[in-house]
């Protein structure tokens, strides 16, 4: 599954931000330099990002940059040991809307420690959330991939991975994979979702910043 | 940085060190410095070799100042000739003279008067070059940027004329930003908010946002109004 992309232009037309503004976060590495996306078009070479993460990204510093300056929200975005190091306790998961509160009726209870929820247990809360808000996982899936995602977290800790969800004549499967990584698969599998740590992070990030 | 821990660096004459991290470094004459440098602060006049790259908080120089990495500054100003085989990035660079600077450029405020050669892509808050000869950049995204043209005497016009190098004039594959008032610019694409284009340029497509002025003097291939 393709990541889908969109041009500079469409990016400025729909956000109303303006070129400068643009630079200038990207001088301040609100933006990464690896979201610049170079490809040849019919009018020359053009500038992609990805479309999802920009938007969040874009969102998320429009809505913060009246109260902070740029630089303390550049720090903020690439220094994540200050929300990693958080607990929040079930009122404030539920407080701050982080996830559905089906999902954590069906989930939460289960990865308490001491009443309290880590950054990587909320982190899990929010992988099972989207898939299950976006429609492609049944209950029983959701169960699943919990339970996969607690199992091998030691294996994955401080690494970047990536989680694969595909399906094969009806029966769900998950991958997780050290980021970035290409698979294949065979003709009948359809891979319904693919979700980074990344783009996990970076939604909690902004739930709790 | 802790102004007590590094010590300070001084060159007088011909001389040579082997880099790192320093206070206060100052080059008098001809020097050589062979490794990656860091300092607070740092003036120079003459001939200055850096093999590594350069991080400095503050920097005055005069002549001519090679750097093999690449320059990381705060302010700087530079009056001659500058080389960096790496990319730049700053706050404030001012430049009177000649800079040649391979890789990008970021920088907030960036003024020049003379010739820069930019092998990247610039990127800055505001931009303003007084061209006194050839500028080439392969791309331009900034806030703000004016060009003008400098050294117009009789002089310097025959000289333009036989040394194309000479020609004042700024080559660009793609200009954006949010205001632009270009002068004897070319450019394939120009894109911008506001865009004046001036005497002497040569535009393949302009795409503007608010306003758009073109100058008789200027070739404009396409101009096309964007957004709403």
């Amino acid at each position: 599954m393709e990541e889908d992309l969109i041009s500079k232009k469409e990016l400025l037309d729909l956000t109303g931000i303006s070129y400068g503004q643009l630079y200038r976060w990207k001088r301040k590495q609100l933006i990464p330099e690896n979201w610049f996306i170079r490809k040849s078009t019919f009018t020359g070479q053009e500038t992609f990002f990805p479309k999802e993460r920009m938007l969040g990204r874009i969102q998320h510093i429009l809505s913060k940059k009246d109260d902070l300056s740029l630089d303390e929200l550049a720090g903020k975005l690439s220094d994540m040991t200050w929300v990693q190091k958080q607990l929040l306790t079930l009122e404030e998961v539920r407080e701050r809307n982080i996830v559905s509160s089906i999902t954590l009726e069906r989930y939460g209870q289960r990865d308490r420690n001491e009443h309290k929820y880590s950054f990587d247990q909320l982190l899990h809360l929010v992988a099972v959330d989207l898939l299950l808000g976006k429609g492609e996982l049944s209950l029983e899936e959701a169960d699943l991939l919990h339970h996969t995602l607690n199992v091998n977290r030691p294996q994955f800790q401080g690494k970047r991975w990536e989680l694969f969800f595909a399906r094969k004549m009806g029966v769900g499967f998950f991958l997780q994979a050290l980021a970035p990584s290409e698979l294949v698969f065979d003709e009948g599998v359809r891979l319904i979702s693919r979700i980074t740590l990344d783009d996990l992070t970076e939604q909690l990030q902004g739930k709790l910043g | 940085m802790d102004k007590d821990a590094a010590a300070d660096l001084q060159i007088a004459g011909i001389g040579g060190a082997a880099g790192g991290a320093y206070n206060h470094v100052s080059l008098e004459g001809l020097s050589r410095i062979n490794g990656p440098v860091t300092a607070r602060t740092f003036t120079g006049n003459g001939r200055m070799r850096l093999g590594g790259s350069l991080t400095v908080e503050q920097m005055e120089t005069n002549g001519d100042l090679k750097i093999g990495g690449g320059l990381r500054v705060g302010t700087m100003k530079h009056d001659g000739l500058l080389k960096v085989e790496g990319g730049l990035h700053g706050e404030s660079f001012t430049l009177n003279g000649m800079a040649d600077i391979k890789g990008d450029c970021e920088l907030e405020n960036f003024t020049a008067e003379g010739v820069v050669a930019i092998g990247g892509f610039l990127s800055a808050g505001s931009v303003e070059l007084v061209l006194q000869g050839q500028a080439k950049v392969k791309e331009i995204g900034v806030e703000s940027l004016v060009i003008r043209k400098g050294g117009s005497g009789a002089w310097s016009r025959l000289a333009g004329g036989m040394i194309p190098k000479l020609r004042a004039e700024l080559q660009a594959r793609v200009i954006e930003g949010d205001f632009l008032d270009l002068e004897y610019t070319e450019a394939e694409v120009v894109r911008g908010t506001v865009i004046i284009i001036g005497e002497g340029c040569r535009v393949g497509r302009v795409e503007y946002r608010d306003r758009l002025t073109v100058h008789p003097g200027a070739r404009v291939g396409m101009e096309e109004k964007i957004g709403g």
